[in-house]
């Protein structure tokens, strides 16, 4: 009796009151945020989409077709089996975002680059790097011969011969570059076939790649070839559909390729995970079923502002006319523009800071001054970009480079950082042993530290590229217009972008009209860009990690 | 540098075996040892090394007289600078800036630390293998021929890279999954892809950093097997914190103590028998270390 009461009373109680407050309160800063900001997303969302203006039995239709079929195949694979839930998600994202990137890969071959410049770029840098790699496979040259071969096959490539040297040698030209070579070319295929060799091929390469990765050869050469076979007939085919073969060709070569050879080698590396595959086919199946039964039983849909119009034209007066195209193809080509300047610089600058510097008091100001200038307000680098670039270089202001130029550096300090932490998580242990085999500096770097760090390094730039594409500021100090009516030619011409277009509809053309639809719609169009280069960005540093 | 002259294929033990390996004691490893040929040719020297990270002592007038084709072993107590030691003759140490090497040390009688001397291509002819199994992350194939690669190394790498997974005792297992990743082996397997990669460039020397201390007995007396036949083709210098496996598998003993000091050098029986100062007769006997 007396132990009895002694295991009962002997330990007492510790209290724990503050610690469950802190906890509550650790949990309430955490939600805040996170709903303060769906909250928003919703409300934009729904501006833009307005879901409540169709008809209920277009909702109760597609509750039926899709959300039903969806929720019970999701459920029933999420309590199941995890991996082929994965796959299924890995599926419809891979759909996609393939999607999102063929539309913006789309306006760029409709409207700024035609098939046969395409294809002349494509060639003339092609042709001699093909030429290159099989003289170094033939014969046993010195690096240093090779350099000099390559620099002369890419000057002929480039510019023929004797080309911008015809004013030393006094000849006219001789010799075509391949790019004008093929433009003379009188009689060409037509435009899709031309995307189709130029294009669709080494995409096709890139996806044969990843296939053998989970098949072997000979099936993943078969896959990708019926893919090419299916790309070819969507072209052929699109024209009936009303769609020009063109885009036809680019929806394919990024959609329909990659996904479908994703399907195929998963159906067939992975059969416990095969049954995965129907959540995608609920999805799919599910909208396109309701799409005609919608159409056949004659409900309306919502009369959502985020639509194929808004999407394909410009800026109107008229708010119900206007559209984000200019300001979407600015925007990719901003990207585009940001990403080939701030990649090689960051990376490099990161490679060398993390592999090759000396610890020395230099390093250490530069380390301080590259996190101090990923803080500096952007607006400070649209003033030093329209200093530099347009006061100081008489560039044109508000143009394509410029912006990319400005944009590039706002994020240099953020890819810089990003991609020395990712080089930084290279065990030691590996550098030492490609040190310890005889391995020089270069060869340790080349052949260890960026296989190993390169998804780190992508991962941390598209996150920067990220950043970049919703910068208004310094587009708007560099002087860019706030509304374009067309895309940008080429890289010296006028740009607008996606932010600065939603600006000068919530504060030059402030109606009701205007800001409560048009604005909503753009934030829309915008976010979803966004989480998309996110949602790719997490998947690569979820696969490779 | 063809790297197949020569080469023979493994000892008589099936060093898959496990039950074999596990037998190996003390006396069948000195019996092996005897059997072979003497050779009294001096592969690395040292005179009067002195190690310092900025100003702290590592290594004190360290002088000796590493021989040809023989298994020494660096034994001694945590910090006392015997991994230090190794990693000045391919002077991996090099690549620490606060590291400072005085003294001569020869291999082959060239004093590496000349001025002449690329420390890249002297880490060429001297193979390394590390405490942890450090196995790219590629496949097994490519990290066995990862040092003929790097040395550019012309023609089909094939045959050497399956002489060598041979000759790490690796063959058989690893035979059927060679284009998949050094990183799905286990730790002992990864050890020995380790010591595959560095004896596929055929180097003169190889030095190993207490290659089995991360190892499950098992795989530590394959590893101990290994090193064995190794020493038929190999000078073998392994640093160990384990004074049974010093008395195992070593022709020679280096003893270092706290201090960075070298008080004991000589045959493995003899400084196991009659250590010459009490310091060493505590440190083997286990009083402290």
């Amino acid at each position: 009796m007396a132990t009895e009461d002694r295991t009962i009373d002997g330990f007492g109680q510790v209290s724990r009151t503050v610690g469950t407050v802190f906890r509550y309160l650790l949990l309430a800063a955490t939600l805040i945020g996170i709903v303060a900001l769906v909250i928003l997303l919703l409300f934009v969302a729904n501006d833009a989409i307005q879901p409540l203006t169709a008809d209920p039995g277009w909702h109760l239709t597609f509750f039926a077709t899709l959300v039903v079929p969806t929720l019970a195949v999701g459920g029933y694979l999420a309590s199941r089996n995890q991996s082929a839930a994965a796959v299924g998600v890995g599926t419809i994202g891979l759909a996609v975002v393939t999607t999102m990137f063929a539309g913006g890969l789309s306006l760029i071959f409709v409207d700024i680059v035609d098939s046969i410049t395409w294809a002349a770029a494509v060639l003339t840098l092609a042709v001699p790097t093909a030429a290159v790699v099989a003289i170094a496979r033939v014969s046993n040259r010195s690096p240093l011969e090779l350099l000099a071969v390559a620099v002369i096959l890419y000057y002929v490539s480039l510019f023929g011969v004797p080309g911008p040297l015809r004013s030393v040698v006094g000849t006219g030209q001789l010799l075509p570059g391949v790019g004008s070579a093929v433009a003379s070319i009188p009689v060409l295929p037509v435009d899709w076939m031309l995307l189709f060799a130029t294009f669709t091929l080494p995409v096709a390469v890139v996806v044969r790649y990843y296939a053998r990765q989970l098949v072997d050869d000979r099936t993943a050469t078969a896959i990708v070839a019926v893919g090419l076979v299916a790309v070819a007939i969507a072209a052929t085919a699109a024209p009936t559909a009303g769609i020009t073969p063109v885009p036809a060709t680019v929806l394919a070569s990024v959609v329909l390729l990659p996904t479908m050879t994703y399907v195929t080698t998963t159906a067939l590396s992975r059969p416990h995970d095969r049954v995965g595959l129907a959540l995608p086919g609920a999805v799919f199946g599910g909208s396109l079923l309701g799409a005609v039964a919608v159409r056949t039983l004659g409900y309306a849909g919502p009369q959502a502002w985020v639509d194929w119009q808004f999407l394909t034209s410009a800026h109107s007066r008229n708010a119900i006319d206007a559209g984000l195209y200019p300001a979407i193809g600015g925007s990719i080509l901003l990207m585009l523009t940001v990403a080939v300047l701030s990649f090689p610089l960051g990376v490099g600058a990161a490679i060398y800071l993390e592999e090759y510097a000396p610890d020395n008091k230099l390093t250490r100001l530069i380390d301080v001054n590259i996190s101090n200038l990923a803080g500096v307000p952007s607006v400070v680098y649209g003033l030093l970009g329209l200093g530099v670039f347009v006061r100081y270089f008489g560039q044109p202001s508000g143009t394509v480079l410029v912006g990319g130029a400005t944009l590039a550096l706002l994020i240099l300090p953020i890819v810089i950082i990003s991609s020395r932490e990712a080089i930084r998580s290279v065990p030691n242990e590996l550098r030492q042993a490609s040190y310890g085999m005889g391995a020089t500096r270069w060869q340790t770097v080349k052949n260890v530290i960026l296989p190993r760090s390169f998804s780190g390094v992508l991962t941390g730039t598209i996150l920067a590229l990220g950043r970049a594409i919703g910068e208004t500021a310094p587009l708007i100090m560099i002087g860019a217009p706030d509304v374009l009516f067309s895309l940008p030619a080429d890289l010296s011409s006028k740009v607008s972008a996606m932010p600065l277009q939603v600006f000068a509809w919530s504060s030059l053309y402030a109606t009701p009209e205007f800001y409560q639809r048009a604005v909503p719609a753009g934030v829309v169009v915008l976010v979803s860009v966004l989480l998309s280069m996110n949602s790719v960005a997490i998947v690569l540093r979820n696969k490779f990690e | 540098m063809s790297g197949d002259d020569g080469r023979t294929d493994g000892g008589t033990v099936d060093p898959t075996d496990d039950d074999l390996a596990i037998q190996t004691d003390v006396s069948a490893s000195v019996q092996s040892r005897d059997q072979r040929v003497a050779s009294t040719e001096t592969v690395v020297r040292a005179e009067n090394v002195n190690v310092f990270y900025n100003d702290a002592q590592a290594l004190n007038d360290i002088s000796l007289e590493i021989p040809e084709n023989r298994v020494t072993a660096m034994i001694g107590p945590s910090g006392c600078g015997k991994s230090t030691f190794l990693r000045c003759i391919n002077r991996m140490n090099d690549l620490i800036a606060a590291a400072r090497v005085e003294g001569n040390l020869f291999l082959r009688n060239k004093n590496v630390y000349d001025d002449d001397v690329d420390p890249v291509a002297l880490r060429r002819r001297v193979g390394m293998v590390f405490q942890t199994p450090n196995p790219f992350p590629k496949s097994i194939y490519e990290n066995v021929a990862y040092g003929l690669e790097i040395q550019g190394v012309d023609g089909d790498y094939d045959e050497i890279v399956e002489e060598s997974l041979r000759r790490a005792a690796l063959w058989d297992e690893v035979k059927d999954q060679l284009h998949e990743s050094g990183l799905d082996l286990s730790g002992g397997q990864q050890q020995r892809l380790c010591i595959a990669r560095a004896i596929a460039p055929d180097p003169e020397v190889i030095l190993m950093d207490e290659p089995a201390s991360a190892l499950d007995p098992v795989a530590t007396s394959k590893i101990e097997d290994l090193i064995a036949d190794l020493a038929e083709e190999y000078t073998v210098i392994i640093v160990t914190h384990n004074m049974q496996q010093a008395a195992r598998i070593s022709d020679k003993t280096a003893v270092f103590l706290t201090g960075g000091e070298l008080v004991e050098f000589g045959d493995t029986d003899e400084v196991f028998k009659n250590p010459s100062s009490d310091r060493v007769e505590d440190y083997i006997t286990g009083k402290f270390g």
